[in-house]
């Protein structure tokens, strides 16, 4: 609970949900948990959007409410909040994963936070309709909407204890539902309020987490070694998901036998070099390591020993792009040393004396590394009195590495924000022009008639149909201005996400060190 | 021995030998003019290219495209009117787009909600204070109990013992209405004097609470 994180936070919200949350958020941030009476109170917000942001915050799951008797205190949920963010990616690995299907019942239900099997799938249905290219059909939906139940990807949401006034949510075990496709159309075709279903469903982020996780390991593999490594550690990590739990610091052994027999099925080449695959990612990463001898060997996946790697990579390179490759060579020297003095740094840098000091202590100001002083009991001396151990306490220099992903975050959208105010009538004009357009498209109106009209930007009643100026409506000094915000808030989103993989390598490093 | 007689708080300052050890010799801290730092100070490195493939932008797509639903939808919440007093041409078609807008409630799970949060919050709980005087037994039975202090208090040749054995049978009462309440109202002591009056101000300003029932012209 940094200060940069608040401010990120409410950046976020108010990206997302506007001033008044962004205000309520923030209120809620600063206080720990408060009940209404007090959020109005601080805020000096009217109470009716007290109660909206309260329930929008409720519905997205960015907050929760404890009951003390009578009185309800709120509580943010800043992780979930930093989650918001990172949507885009859990829609992307399930078009890539599931195929469109998917990631329109996962796009849905994000937006719906939370909602019943058959209001889901009817109103994707409902909602690309008209779409040909899109080609969907209610039983393919159906059988996309259990298979990501069976997967984890949803789950049920939380179910009210009603037992008093104030609800308070148990979480539910997941039950693969059993939906009625004749049930689906008739909802289709009638009213979706008479439905009685009445489970709601809601995204599971921790199965994507588990899968971001995967990908991360896979591909460090992939990058070190070479393909085939890749897929060998894919394979006992499939073979990890069956026989413990999925986030287990280490996974149970597997026998070597049953690798072969898996990578059998990849290709027969594979087969003959397992073990020295094996051998491979045992040396150079330490990913996995072979727990026992019997059966050939067993051999098991360290999960939280491969997120320290990671992070140890992600340190190593945040160093270099700061302070530069020497700054980096010695970050890395007093990590493998431990603890080491500070003559002993030049000696093994192998830098000039004053410029190894002088980046010492740039790190040292930075909090990459840490210093412990030691004091020696009984000497003769100012000099000797005692002696400096330089080390690096991964823990920290992991906060420091968040705490700066937060800061350059805010940043960036802070950036976007300025940017997005300052062309605000240049993009609106923009998107509504595009709307329009769209709009025209989906009536089938000639191309004559979109860009007939020039030089004004008007829109008018011609023969009952809308006409409209498109193409010129933009002058020529306003389209390469707005081409140009546009290209900077790209790279600004870009760089958002891209952020938000470092922040995802590191919280999960830091969900393994609890 | 420099440095020597300085107190005990030696762990912190240095002697000079130990300075001119550290690297820094005699002219090279001269304290320079204090300045705030640059509000935007020099990169010294500049920073990697972001490297943009298809799927980057399609996430950004996507961000985007959430982005605008999220606007769209009352989970964004407005301040009620912005005015800055110059009425404009494009005023009306403003306030019709937020006239359209104003009716929509978020769609919540209501029962997965505090109470006061929902749309009918402040309906339900007059209702609950109502309740009490509905039943017409209930006022029957006050009636009686207040009838009978009234005989008593009129009747003042009775003795203090006599009162007291009256208090006694009222309060009983009353301990079976409390009962009989305690389920409905956290705090009853069955009398009117127990009833909470006190207004902590929270309703105060409460313009729309007749939301759902459209905009009044």
């Amino acid at each position: 609970m940094s200060r940069q994180l608040g401010r990120v936070v409410s950046q976020i919200l108010n990206r997302y949900f506007g001033e008044i949350v962004e205000k309520v958020g923030n209120d809620l941030f600063m206080y720990g948990s408060k009940p209404m009476g007090m959020i109005i109170k601080s805020t000096g917000l009217p109470r009716t959007q007290v109660i909206e942001s309260l329930r929008t915050l409720l519905k997205f799951d960015l907050a929760t409410f404890e009951a003390k008797d009578v009185i309800v205190d709120y509580k943010l949920l800043p992780d979930n909040i930093l989650l918001l963010i990172r949507y885009p990616r859990y829609l992307l690995q399930m078009k890539t994963k599931y195929g469109s299907e998917a990631e329109m019942l996962v796009e849905e239900l994000l937006q719906q936070a939370s909602c019943t099997a058959t209001v889901l799938i009817v109103s994707v249905m409902n909602k690309y309709k008209d779409d040909k290219e899109k080609n969907l059909n209610i039983v393919k939906l159906k059988d996309t909407f259990i298979s990501l139940a069976t997967a984890g990807y949803i789950q049920q949401a939380p179910v009210a204890e009603s037992n008093s006034e104030i609800p308070i949510l148990v979480p539910v075990a997941t039950i693969v539902p059993d939906l009625d496709v004749r049930e689906l159309i008739n909802a289709m075709n009638t009213n979706l309020n008479n439905v009685s279903d009445n489970i709601y469903w809601k995204v599971n982020y921790d199965r994507f987490h588990l899968d971001f996780r995967d990908e991360v390991m896979i591909k460090a593999v992939t990058r070190r070694i070479d393909d085939n490594a890749g897929e060998l550690l894919k394979l006992m990590l499939e073979q990890m998901y069956l026989s413990s739990s999925s986030w287990a610091s280490d996974s149970s052994p597997v026998p070597l036998t049953d690798l072969k027999d898996g990578c059998q099925r990849i290709s027969d080449n594979m087969k003959n070099h397992v073990e020295q695959y094996l051998r491979v990612i045992e040396e150079s990463t330490a990913f996995i390591r072979r727990t026992g001898d019997a059966g050939g060997g067993q051999y098991s996946v360290r999960i939280q020993h491969a997120l320290i790697q990671l992070v140890e990579a992600l340190c190593d390179h945040t160093v270099t792009e700061r302070l530069g490759g020497k700054a980096a060579r010695i970050f890395r020297l007093i990590r493998s040393k431990k603890y080491i003095e500070e003559d002993d740094i030049q000696k093994n840098a192998m830098l000039p004396n004053k410029e190894c000091k002088e980046l010492t202590y740039k790190l040292l100001e930075e909090h990459f590394i840490s210093v412990q002083p030691m004091r020696k009991a009984a000497s003769a001396g100012g000099m000797a009195k005692a002696i400096y151990l330089y080390h690096v306490k991964l823990h920290d220099v992991a906060h420091v590495i968040r705490d700066m992903c937060y800061r350059s975050l805010h940043n960036v959208m802070s950036v976007s924000r300025h940017t997005r105010v300052l062309n605000a009538r240049l993009l609106d004009k923009k998107r509504r022009v595009r709307t329009i357009v769209h709009g025209m498209r989906l009536r089938g109106e000639p191309q004559q008639n979109i860009d007939d009209v020039r030089y004004i930007f008007c829109i008018y009643i011609l023969r009952g149909a809308w006409t409209v100026e498109v193409l010129d409506t933009l002058t020529p000094p306003e389209v390469t201005s707005s081409a140009e915000a546009e290209r900077r808030l790209n790279t600004l989103a870009a760089s958002e996400l891209h952020l938000d993989r470092e922040l995802f390598i590191l919280t999960s490093y830091f969900t393994y060190q609890r | 021995m420099a440095g020597r007689g300085r107190g005990r708080g030696s762990g912190i300052s240095l002697t000079h030998e130990q300075i001119q050890a550290l690297g820094i010799a005699r002219g090279d801290n001269t304290p320079a003019i204090l300045t705030p730092p640059p509000l935007f100070p020099k990169l010294d490195v500049k920073p990697l290219p972001l490297n943009c493939d298809a799927a980057t932008d399609y996430m950004v797509i996507v961000k985007d495209q959430f982005i605008e639903y999220l606007h769209e939808s009352p989970a964004y919440v407005k301040a009620n009117t912005r005015n800055d007093g110059i009425e404009r041409y494009s005023d009306k078609y403003k306030l019709l787009a937020l006239d359209a807008k104003k009716g929509n409630i978020l769609d919540c799970v209501w029962a997965n909600i505090p109470p006061e949060l929902r749309p009918n919050a402040g309906r339900s709980r007059v209702s609950v204070k109502k309740r009490k005087l509905d039943d017409p037994k209930e006022i029957a039975k006050r009636l009686q109990t207040l009838e009978k202090k009234e005989i008593q208090d009129t009747s003042t040749e009775d003795m203090e013992t006599n009162e007291d054995e009256v208090k006694k049978e009222t309060e009983e009462n009353d301990e079976e209405l409390e009962d009989e309440h305690e389920q409905e109202e956290e705090i009853d002591d069955g009398t009117d004097y127990a009833n909470n009056y006190f207004d902590n101000g929270e309703d105060y300003e409460d313009e729309d609470d007749n939301l759902d029932d459209g905009p009044v012209y």
